[in-house]
């Protein structure tokens, strides 16, 4: 089997490192390898650390063609180099990139594509990979099969997978693909700009406390600051809270947001969707803030307050500077 | 590995200039003129306010309303404001129930000129690689096109495949995660795209397949102007199987390479459930809270 690693800004993408833990778990079911596909230019020095997470064999496709990125050049390339490789499986982070080239690429392979995995099972009776996934706002589970075309394609949530243990000693075969056909791109990049967002992964932290409609206002996300504060943590909202301006695309929690696991999730004011609780399923402990005794988030909150987030949040700041000042 | 058939253009690796890229100058002033924008458009239920039933903790699906995808409203918002700058004319297509008559007689009140349902039970059960295929089929029925616009993904299966399936099925250049357009002399179409931690600007030739960013933009209300003149004009036409003759192998189930073996409720994950009533006495509340995250390790 295959996994498509993007290599942007020098280094091996963490989400397609990500993939080698589901890999694993599917290759050793289905007793085959894992080849890791590295594209881009000046990426043979890249080729060791696939193997550390797990990898069997590395493919290189570098070319100074792969320098810039293009959806149909990137496309084109991996669809010569699957076609070459013919992999049971062939696994693409779901990144904003991932999610463009997959459909491309499984098109052109004449062969059928699942979209941001947070799951896989393998049904031994057929070898057929199974590809589980939350359709219709994350209330359902789908379980998904290619069983008639190969290679079975799927793209990954990010996020979702761990990093598999690093074990520096592990080795494996690099393999030079460099030669395959690689297409004109069909348009043209003008210009690229970072662009200087948040500097902080939501993904990353420990602890959120996250707002939602129940906030209000822009203002009363101070709050919500002031408590992530006091807890070492990071602000982060409910799509609702997002779409009503009060914070960032980049720190929403949900099924079309991001998928967090922190060990301790604060939800203010959030009612408590199918599509938020999604993105919070991996938390430790989670706490809800709720001034309706009936939101949903309630059932699916380990420890939940009814009450204003007004008058609870700070109790609660209190309470934490009493507990500091003992200690 | 079963290899598809078919009447449209297959990619040999390297890119074919189809017969649509090779433009005459003509064409190239035709659509800096009047450039043909077509949107594709689907109407799912809305997903935002479905219940779970508390009871039995399945999905209570009946009475959910139906509407046109709130992502592709944005891609019909861009579509929109190409034409206001441009001038043309824009149609949206949607692969879809009839039911969705009525959401096509929505975007005609925000200002689409034409609509266009694409719909047979043929088509019902497809997943986005058929779907893509009729789509496309359908496309080539309004060529020569120059603006071929899509929204970012539904919400209810998400996929983002659509818009760079159609790209590969007409052979057509692409790009997602577009928030701005404009159509430059010469016919090329400028966009702006924004990935994680940047934001690029690229210039694709026409005809070619923009995939608009959720969120990207407002759309427009409707206009009583634009829903009277629907009224008048009857601007959305049906399309069945009678119209596109596809083959029905490869469209519906038999068209579909991906199979939904199993779906079920999403699994709920154990919750201690507890809960304390801090309307009263909100120090009560926050120092019961304290006591539990120390004890959980966690403060």
């Amino acid at each position: 089997m295959m996994v498509f690693a993007e290599c942007f800004g020098g280094i091996v993408n963490e989400e397609s490192l990500q993939l080698l833990t589901p890999a694993r778990m599917i290759a050793d079911k289905l007793h085959i390898e894992i080849t890791v596909a590295l594209f881009g230019h000046k990426v043979s020095q890249l080729g060791r650390e696939p193997f550390f997470y797990g990898a069997d064999r590395v493919v290189l496709v570098d070319d100074p063609k792969l320098a810039a990125y293009c959806p149909n050049v990137y496309g084109g390339a991996l669809v010569q180099l699957a076609k070459l490789e013919k992999p049971e499986l062939l696994l693409i982070g779901g990144t904003l990139r991932g999610r463009e080239l997959a459909p491309y690429v499984a098109n052109v392979l004449g062969t059928g594509l699942t979209a941001d995995c947070t799951g896989f099972d393998v049904d031994e009776a057929s070898g057929d990979v199974l590809q589980i996934r939350p359709p219709f706002g994350a209330t359902m589970l789908a379980y998904i099969r290619t069983p008639k075309h190969r290679p079975q394609m799927a793209t990954v949530r990010p996020n979702v997978f761990q990093l598999p243990p690093m074990d520096e000693s592990r080795r494996g075969k690099i393999v030079d693909r460099s030669g395959v056909e690689i297409p004109q791109p069909s348009i043209a990049l003008v210009s690229s700009e970072d662009v200087k967002k948040d500097q902080v992964a939501i993904e990353k932290a420990q602890v959120v406390v996250s707002g939602g409609k129940g906030i209000g206002s822009r203002e009363g996300f101070g709050m919500v600051e002031g408590l992530a504060s006091e807890f070492g943590g990071v602000v982060a909202g409910s799509r609702k809270a997002v779409d009503a301006g009060w914070l960032g695309h980049e720190r929403q929690v949900g099924q079309t947001g991001k998928t967090i696991k922190p060990t301790l999730y604060i939800a203010l004011g959030i009612s408590g969707s199918a599509q938020h609780l999604f993105g919070i399923r991996e938390a430790r402990v989670v706490v809800a803030v709720n001034a309706d005794p009936g939101a949903p988030i309630f059932e699916s909150a380990d420890y939940g307050i009814v009450g204003d987030y007004r008058s609870i949040v700070p109790a609660i700041i209190d309470q934490v500077k009493r507990a500091r000042s003992k200690t | 590995m079963r290899h598809l058939q078919g009447s449209l253009p297959r990619r040999s690796g390297h890119l074919e200039v189809s017969p649509q890229r090779q433009r005459s100058a003509v064409q190239v002033l035709i659509c800096m003129a009047s450039p043909n924008i077509v949107v594709g458009v689907k109407w799912v239920p809305n997903t935002t306010v479905v219940n779970v039933d508390p009871v039995t903790g399945t999905l209570i699906r009946e009475g959910v309303p139906s509407i046109i995808n709130p992502h592709d409203l944005n891609a019909v918002e861009l579509a929109l404001r190409l034409k206001e700058k441009h001038g043309g004319t824009v149609t949206a297509m949607a692969m879809s129930p009839p039911a969705a008559k009525s959401g096509l007689e929505f975007l005609i009140g925000m200002g689409v000129d034409r609509g266009v349902l694409v719909t047979d039970r043929v088509f019902a059960a497809s997943d986005t690689f058929a779907t893509s295929f009729v789509l496309a089929k359908a496309l080539e029925k309004l060529f020569p096109v120059d603006v071929i616009v899509f929204g970012q993904e539904t919400i209810d299966s998400s996929t983002s495949h659509i818009g760079a399936q159609v790209a590969s099925w007409l052979d057509l250049p692409y790009i997602y995660y577009v928030t701005e357009a404009e159509i430059l002399e010469g016919g090329r179409v400028r966009v702006k795209r924004s990935l994680e931690r940047q934001t690029d600007v690229y210039e694709l030739p026409t005809p070619c397949i923009l995939v608009s960013m959720m969120k990207s933009n407002t759309p427009r209300r409707v206009r009583m102007s634009n829903k009277l003149r629907a009224k008048l004009e009857k601007p959305i036409e049906v399309w069945t199987n009678e119209t596109l003759k596809l083959d029905s192998t490869r469209t519906g189930l038999k068209g579909s390479p991906t199979v939904v073996s199993k779906s079920i409720p999403t699994p709920s994950v154990p919750r201690k459930k507890q809960r304390f009533d801090g309307r009263q006495d909100p120090s009560a509340a926050a120092k019961w809270l304290l006591d539990n995250l120390v004890k959980e390790g966690v403060a």
